[in-house]
């Protein structure tokens, strides 16, 4: 690769020429600031709108003169990310600054109002904290088992035995199936008249057995069901860490006649300690947003209802977009932080090894 | 490509173009409007749609289409809600619960039609044909007000479904007598004649394990005497609570007071506490699903349809699944009655019960042409002759001349507990606020159903909500 060094230079700031992107920004600014406060927000929004692709457009020429080629390639990803990711994330930080649900056609500016009603109220906020905690407790239950189960699998499946191949598929099938179907099933097998679990029960202890009726009862459905529809996840990506392995390491430690204890944590475990912590930090983040099987099982009933649901029901169904907001953003500030504690502390961990 | 098939193509495009030009010209001449609609897709929404395509010819020479958007029921609020809310104004009409009234006025997409109905007064004669109990809960916003908004689609009340085979069995007629001094009820009239204390009785009567005799033979599975609605979901216990509640004198809060009803005293008066209490007692007769929050209008109606029950409490929309023989054991076993009622202190029967539902309303930006074609859609949609037809295909008519001819019971099993329960039908809130309050009251019934609270403790804490959300919402002063 050759550096173009031989490029026009960058236009003066007040010159009228399609590559000024300065220019550009400042009229933009300016004609955006007067629109939001002269206009109705339905015809100013249309006018932020076009400022902002003029904006665009001049960085597109900009680039395109200076030829920095590159970054036109990527342009079209940024573009897509901005239209479908971050200007959607942006406007709905706005929105929970501002009283406003999506059935009615007012708006008005309240500051962090929203926030502290979700945190303060006396009403709203126990009733978060209480998803909250239980999200909490449904990460930590879901996680653990699918990592477990996930890796016990995967040890399995890492060794040759007949009809492998066949089983393999047999496992991961449940994450395949769609959400609502595995939920629809666990309905039915959990139920207490046509299900076989109180039927296997009953036959044994000639009581009458109702799991969906205690809160443990509850979570241990859900996290039952979570872990049988996610652990084949886990073990993939196990399973791919095993079969990396080089076989010479385990000849080699077999000569040493190494103990197959240490064999595991000296050999194996490194390997697959990498994709371990990815299959946590998937799984922790997926949990995290575990509404769908409560909806279909429980619906938030006994005590099992998470944040997500929650806040399915306040900006969806109650319309309270503004206080839906506000929740997520909380919510996605506990994800970040949570995210990048984890991988400070993977990267931490591999640095010291 | 060729430089002649290139050639071929575009004279081959342009010949197209002319002809569809020169056709639409022709076809222009008789106008064509199209109605789109949204609507859960279930039967009697499915009848509608075969009936207009079938026989509704518009007076005006148009050519009028009928565009249906059928809709899962489960996914039916989300979607209608995320229609409107969005602005994509693509529905100009929409099948609507009644509740969902107030907040789909307030936001500005249904339209009023008392203007349709002065302009009209053949269109305003049909309207108030209909029984004024569903015309108000349908209509009206504010509720009972003379504001018009909604035509009945589907009107539906609770009844009673019972099996006829277990309850009318001689053995178990003689030990029901022998037990409580009383005639176990058989007929739809003895059904029709029943208090919830009867159908508590039937509950404890009917109680069988796995083995034990019932009805002369013994049970293949346990069995219970009675099942109504008591989920967690959407409206899936306040609207058997409601009955209960206004039965034994109690009230929800009521919109049609405000700004000077309150919530605080009233939904949680000694009266709407006793009845909750009631509804609570009936509980543990029922199939142990009933105490895990899911038993929804449809877990009961299944577990009736599996020959499980005796009796249960449902909706006639769910009715026609019962009676077909490919998803039902007990669809030549049936008899039909009135829901339970609490006998008053002067011996008459008091029959409160929560309609059920839906009306389809017009929405804002439905043009004058559409609007003009819906109106005429709407007279005859709710015209005595289709009314019948509605009704002998498995729908129901709120329509007075309609549900008053002798005819009309003889299209269903039910239909006897139609024209009766008419006049005891109310609604719950029009009012905007009306999810919320639904949730909130629903998460609440949900934990005394669950057995984690008790009803004092769960009226008061509705009431505190309500009183709440309401003050500050300026409905109570």
């Amino acid at each position: 690769m050759t550096s173009t060094t031989a490029t026009a230079p960058p236009p003066a700031l007040m010159r009228l020429s399609p590559d000024n992107w300065k220019l550009a920004i400042l009229v933009g600014l300016i004609v955006s600031v007067i629109a939001a406060i002269a206009l109705p927000a339905s015809a100013s929004f249309w006018i932020i709108g076009a400022m902002a692709a003029m904006i665009g457009a001049a960085f597109v020429v900009n680039a395109y003169r200076r030829k920095y080629y590159g970054g036109l390639l990527v342009a079209p990803a940024i573009a897509v990310l901005f239209v479908m990711n971050i200007f959607p994330l942006l406007w709905s930080l706005g929105l929970s600054f501002y009283a406003y649900q999506s059935n009615q056609q007012s708006i008005r500016f309240v500051g962090l109002a929203n926030y502290i009603k979700v945190l303060t109220n006396d009403i709203a906020a126990p009733a978060n904290w209480a998803a909250l905690v239980n999200t909490a407790m449904f990460v930590v239950l879901t996680v653990t088992a699918q990592m477990i189960v996930g890796f016990l699998l995967a040890m399995m499946f890492a060794k040759q035995f007949p009809l492998r191949k066949y089983l393999l598929i047999l496992v991961l099938t449940p994450m395949m199936l769609s959400v609502v179907a595995s939920g629809v099933f666990f309905t039915y097998y959990y139920d207490p008249t046509f299900g076989i679990l109180s039927y296997v029960v009953n036959a044994i202890t000639g009581g009458q057995f109702i799991l969906m009726s205690s809160k443990v009862g509850a979570v241990a459905g859900i996290v039952f069901a979570d872990a049988w529809m996610w652990s084949p996840f886990v073990m993939l990506l196990v399973l791919a860490g095993l079969v990396s392995v080089p076989k010479y390491l385990y000849e080699a430690a077999a000569i040493d006649r190494v103990s197959k204890w240490r064999q595991f944590w000296t050999i194996t475990f490194p390997y697959i300690r990498g994709l371990l912590m990815l299959a946590l930090l998937f799984r922790t983040i997926e949990a995290f947003k575990l509404a769908d099987l409560v909806i279909l099982l429980t619906k938030g009933g006994n005590d099992t209802m998470t944040i997500s649901y929650h806040l399915i029901r306040i900006a969806n169904e109650q319309n309270k977009t503004s206080e839906g907001a506000a929740i997520s953003y909380l919510m996605l500030f506990m994800v970040i932080v949570l995210t990048n504690l984890y991988l400070y502390i993977a990267n931490r961990r591999s640095q010291g090894a | 490509m060729t430089v002649v098939t290139k050639m071929k193509g575009f004279a081959a495009a342009a010949g197209l173009a002319a002809t569809l030009m020169t056709g639409g010209a022709t076809y222009a001449l008789a106008e064509e409007v199209t109605l789109t609609m949204a609507v859960p897709d279930w039967p009697p929404t499915r009848i509608m749609k075969k009936f207009f395509d079938e026989q509704y010819k518009p007076k005006s020479g148009n050519t009028v289409k009928l565009d249906v958007d059928f809709i899962p029921w489960p996914d039916f609020y989300t979607r209608v809600n995320a229609s409107l809310t969005s602005g994509e104004q693509k529905y100009n009409f929409i099948v609507s619960d009644s509740q969902w009234l107030g907040a789909f006025v307030e936001g500005g997409y249904y339209r009023k039609i008392n203007d349709l109905l002065d302009a009209d007064p053949e269109f305003k004669k049909t309207l108030m044909s209909v029984h004024p109990a569903p015309l108000a809960a349908y209509s009206t916003y504010p509720y009972k007000s003379e504001n018009y908004y909604g035509f009945p689609q589907f009107p539906d009340v609770l009844v009673n479904y019972g099996r006829k085979d277990i309850l009318c069995h001689e053995e178990e007629q003689k030990n029901f007598q022998a037990k409580y001094g009383k005639k176990l009820p058989c007929t739809g009239e003895e059904l029709d004649a029943m208090t919830w204390d009867d159908f508590k009785n039937v509950g404890e009567f009917f109680r069988r394990k796995k083995g034990e005799m019932l009805a002369g033979a013994p049970a293949e599975d346990d069995f219970y005497g009675i099942a109504f609605q008591a989920g967690k979901g959407y409206d899936f216990s306040s609207m058997q609570i409601n009955g209960f509640i206004w039965q034994m004198g109690g009230n929800v809060w009521d919109e049609t007071q405000a700004p000077t009803g309150q919530a605080e005293g009233v939904v949680n008066s000694p009266e709407a506490v006793a009845a909750l209490e009631k509804y609570l007692s009936l509980l543990e007769y029922m199939p142990p699903v009933a105490k895990t929050g899911t038993m929804d209008i449809f877990k009961s109606d299944e577990l009736f349809r599996e020959g499980k029950v005796a009796m249960n409490i449902d909706w006639i929309g769910l009715g026609e699944a019962s009676l077909d023989p490919k998803s039902s054991k007990v669809s030549d076993k049936l008899v039909f009655g009135q829901m339970p009622g609490t006998m008053g202190p002067d011996g008459k029967m008091i029959r409160w019960s929560n309609i059920g539902g839906q009306p389809f309303v017009l929405t804002t930006w439905t043009t004058p042409e559409q609007t003009t074609e819906a109106v005429e859609f709407v007279k005859w949609w709710l015209s005595n002759d289709i009314q019948h037809q509605f009704a002998a295909g498995g729908g129901q008519s709120a329509v007075k001349e309609v549900y008053e001819d002798p005819k009309y019971v003889t299209y269903r099993p039910w239909n006897r507990a139609w024209a009766p329960q008419l006049d005891w039908q109310k609604d719950v809130w029009h009012v905007p606020q009306f999810f919320e309050l639904l949730t909130q009251q629903q998460d609440q019934f949900d934990l005394a159903i669950t057995g984690k609270q008790d009803a004092k403790t769960t009226l008061d804490n509705i009431a505190k909500f309500q009183q709440d959300l309401l003050t500050n919402a300026g409905l109570i002063q």
